[in-house]
């Protein structure tokens, strides 16, 4: 019993550090440019693209294209900022909602016309290895997936808290007109937000390649549990969405194992219903 | 006189900050008072408290008669008490006519008569002219007396007006003090977060002076001019032992 | 002269109805009656969810929720108990309006995109809750409607045409309640509300209440486009009913054409249909994932180059057209 119970942990912290890399991404440009990124999980999707075509074509390893991924998406996201985001700040809610909304839909429905709705799979040498530590058995490709996560988890928040620019990116997200009044570029600083969060993203599908199925829609599920996370672990903060999704992670795991195959989602819903229920701010928030 | 608000122990804290301690006073009905302070004292946080906008820690409010805290702003403001935002928010995409009728349609649904309700309301604070443009279109300080026509129309009996003197010239400042006297003599009740002494010494009986959320000095206005604690809030112990004379805070 | 403008309102309204109702005796091709109702429920199903999400601006992306909770009402009515649906219509929109009571009360916690994705999770959930249930629900692979023949009372009907006349019928109430709603104390404070709850609060509005209420009215309507729907293509099943698709164009058509006014959801609903249905005659059977990215890049456009929806286009030309008429609506009432 505790053995699968010890499993099923293990399962979950594993595929958590990849929902954490989403939602944190989530969390980052919320806080910096207060929007929220209904497309996160599209651009998920497309590092796996990118990754599972090097993979098929030039035979690059997936992790080895994490070094193609990742650029490609900084830029992209900061192109997204500039000529797309940018247009509809300070609009409202509506606008900034449905304009992600609608990429997400644009970018979702572009893959299933360009690729089909089949799933594919890439096979490396360690998608089926698999370390024992006595009777748990840690598949090596998410365990490299989960530490990667982490490494990159931790040099975000290095970035954020030792260098000039995210320090800037900080200072916008507390107090924006206080953080102009200080010559830091809101321009900018939010092209770099949207970019590293971007990049996060596609390096969330780049370590996904080698253990799970590509496929246009798989944006989706990874989006809503990164959006859950970040409610949980109060909203802009990037520590809480990180450990609210370890913890969704576990819980999903848990769920799966002991109640049924197809109700790891449920298990996640209703966390969130409790949340929003008992604890609306979420777990680092205050009282209401 | 009754007393038309009852503030007793007021206090709020922000996690670390406390923003309002111990705040004590009372205005009697018909009388005009002004809060006032340096910056940070908590001048607004105490309107936020008594309309209900945040949540007392400890203290009550009482206005009217009737126990405040603990009731949401809307009840509040149906209790007869309205107040000004110290940065305009009106309703954008609304005609001006449109947002003061959302005022009026608390005291009657019928559209004819918020309507009338409005229009008086709006020719009161002189917007008469741009009734019909949208309110994202007015200049600030014409949003500011939209804010004003918008809480009149509610038909309080206690008016909370947060620094709506700020960044006017002379003249606007003596037009606005009319108005607040207009609205005195038709036996409002009337509370000022203000830092414009002129404007604080002509409508003001009675001021209150809070400094790092507390009240340090009560009176009239020129007993709290003289009054050295207020004196060192303002502008620091140097000046305590200046002659009185054009010592005006702020 | 107001009395003037308004009989020169209801002219053309009067033609428009008259055109309406006379439309199923010139067009008989079942396709095209059939993409005539699609476009008359759409534009309900827009109106219903305009009332929140556009005058409120409590942006609900679950709206399939009520949608799927009135058709499963009315179907499980029918197929269990003999009810006919004409009743059932009316239960599920019961059903759904008390349903919106716990979602709202948990959703309008969270405020702007987070309440989005609250409601979608909601309506997530419903679909799954219905997927797992055989015992009183049919389960993933859902049902198919008894064939009943014609049969009115039952809402089943041979041709077309009748199916055209309920939902122009539904379609008219959703119009007109948002009408009467427009111009009364509520339609005021439901926009106050979506412009800034805080400071509506502050004169008076019961943010929370008004909330609720349309919220309740929304999925009450919402949830009669269900019943029809599902009685129109005889057939339901959880991922049709409380498909993302409807919940995602429930509040598209309202955006895209005009969001808070009386038609911009028809306005929308005529154009992305219209659209669609050209789209799938020319490129022949719909690849997966055309007429959504269509879709997505109208609303983006709509939302980059004008995000009140293309409604405003018409009235800026009706007023640029007839000057003397803009003059006495800015002379008269409501702003």
């Amino acid at each position: 019993m505790l053995t699968t119970v010890t499993q099923a942990v293990v399962n979950g912290l594993l595929i958590g550090g990849i929902y954490a890399l989403v939602s944190i991404g989530v969390s980052l440009i919320f806080g910096v440019v207060k929007i929220v990124n209904f497309a996160q999980g599209e651009f998920v999707m497309i590092g796996m693209y990118i990754s599972f075509f090097l993979a098929t074509t030039f035979g690059v390893d997936p992790l080895l294209s994490l070094l193609v991924s990742m650029p490609a998406l900084f830029v992209v996201g900061a192109l997204m900022q500039h000529f797309l985001i940018r247009r509809v700040l300070g609009l409202g809610d509506m606008p900034q909602i449905f304009l992600t909304f609608a990429l997400s839909l644009l970018l979702l429905n572009l893959a299933l016309m360009l690729f089909t709705a089949n799933y594919q799979t890439v096979h490396t040498a360690y998608t089926d290895a698999a370390l024992n530590l006595g009777e748990i058995n840690v598949p090596v490709a998410k365990l490299i997936a989960f530490v990667l996560a982490m490494v990159l988890s931790a040099a975000l928040w290095v970035f954020l808290h030792t260098t000039d620019l995210g320090k800037a990116m900080r200072a916008a997200a507390q107090n924006r007109d206080v953080a102009m009044l200080m010559g830091i570029n809101p321009d900018r600083v939010f092209a770099v937000a949207v970019g590293i969060a971007l990049a996060l993203a596609g390096a969330a599908g780049s370590l996904l390649v080698p253990f799970y199925p590509v496929y246009p829609m798989v944006g989706q599920v990874f989006v809503l549990m990164a959006f859950v996370a970040v409610v949980l672990g109060t909203l802009g903060n990037i520590t809480g969405a990180l450990i609210a999704s370890l913890m969704m992670g576990v819980a999903e795991s848990l769920g799966i194992q002991f109640v049924g195959a197809d109700s790891g989602l449920i298990v996640v819903f209703v966390m969130l219903l409790l949340t929003l229920a008992v604890r609306p701010s979420g777990l680092a928030g205050g009282a209401r | 006189m009754a007393e038309a608000l009852v503030v007793t122990n007021l206090s709020k804290r922000f996690g670390g900050l406390r923003a309002v301690q111990g705040l004590s006073f009372s205005v009697r009905e018909g009388e005009t008072v002004a809060l006032i302070g340096p910056n940070g004292a908590g001048k607004t946080t105490s309107f936020h408290l008594i309309t209900g906008f945040h949540r007392a820690d400890a203290g009550s409010v009482k206005a009217f008669g009737r126990e405040l805290v603990g009731l949401r702003p809307h009840q509040i403001c149906a209790h007869g008490l309205a107040r000004t935002f110290q940065v305009a928010r009106p309703f954008g995409t609304m005609t001006v006519e449109a947002n003061v009728m959302t005022g009026a349609f608390l005291r009657d649904r019928r559209p004819e008569v918020a309507r009338e309700r409005a229009r008086e309301a709006i020719e009161f604070v002189g917007l008469a002219a741009k009734a019909m443009s949208p309110a994202r279109d007015l200049t600030t300080i014409d949003q500011r007396r939209l804010e004003m026509a918008r809480a009149l129309a509610t038909q309080p009996r206690l008016l909370l007006l947060d620094e709506v003197m700020a960044g006017l010239n002379p003249a606007e400042i003596d037009q606005a003090v009319a108005l607040v006297g207009k609205l005195a003599a038709r036996g409002l009740t009337i509370v000022v977060v203000e830092h414009v002494m002129r404007a604080i010494m002509a409508v003001a009986r009675h001021i209150v002076v809070l400094d790092h959320g507390q009240k340090i000095a009560e009176g009239n206005p020129n007993e709290v001019v003289a009054n050295p604690e207020v004196i060192r809030a303002y502008l620091g112990t140097g000046y305590v032992h200046a002659p009185a004379a054009g010592a005006a805070p702020c | 002269m107001i009395a003037k403008l308004a009989r020169r309102g209801a002219v053309w309204l009067g033609a428009l109805a008259l055109v309406m109702l006379a439309l199923p005796l010139v067009v008989t091709s079942n396709f095209a009656l059939d993409i005539c109702i699609r476009v008359l429920l759409f534009s309900f199903i827009g109106v219903a969810w305009n009332l929140m999400g556009g005058y409120a601006k409590q942006l609900s992306l679950g709206h399939a929720a009520y949608f799927g909770l009135g058709a499963y009402t009315s179907t499980i009515l029918l197929i269990d108990y003999d009810v006919s649906p004409w009743i059932g219509m009316l239960a599920g929109g019961v059903v759904a309006a008390l349903a919106s009571l716990p979602i709202g009360a948990l959703c309008f916690r969270l405020r702007g995109p987070y309440f989005a994705i609250a409601t979608i999770a909601t309506a997530q959930v419903l679909m799954l809750l219905f997927l797992k249930f055989r015992d009183f629900a049919w389960g993933a692979e859902g049902t198919t409607m008894p064939n009943l023949g014609d049969a009115p009372l039952m809402m089943q009907f041979d041709g077309k045409a009748p199916y055209y006349y309920i939902v122009l019928a539904l379609l008219a109430l959703g119009l007109a309640v948002t009408w009467r709603i427009e111009r009364s104390w509520v339609g005021y404070y439901l926009v106050a509300i979506g412009e800034d709850e805080d400071a509506a609060e502050a004169v008076g509005v019961n943010a929370a209440r008004i909330k609720r209420d349309i919220y309740m009215i929304s999925a009450f309507l919402t949830a009669l486009a269900g019943t029809f729907y599902v009685q129109y293509i005889y057939f339901i099943d959880p991922n049709t009913a409380f498909s993302f698709n409807v919940s995602v164009e429930a509040a598209l058509v309202s955006i895209v054409g005009g969001i808070g006014t009386l038609w911009g959801p028809v306005l929308g609903t005529v154009l992305l249909e219209t659209t669609s249905a050209l789209l799938q005659s020319w490129l022949g059977s719909a690849r997966g994932g055309v007429q959504l990215t269509i879709y997505s890049l109208i609303l983006m456009a709509v939302i980059l180059w004008r995000p009140t929806g293309l409604i405003g286009l018409f009235t800026d030309a009706w007023r640029r057209i007839v000057p003397a008429a803009a003059k006495r609506e800015r002379a008269s009432a409501d702003g």
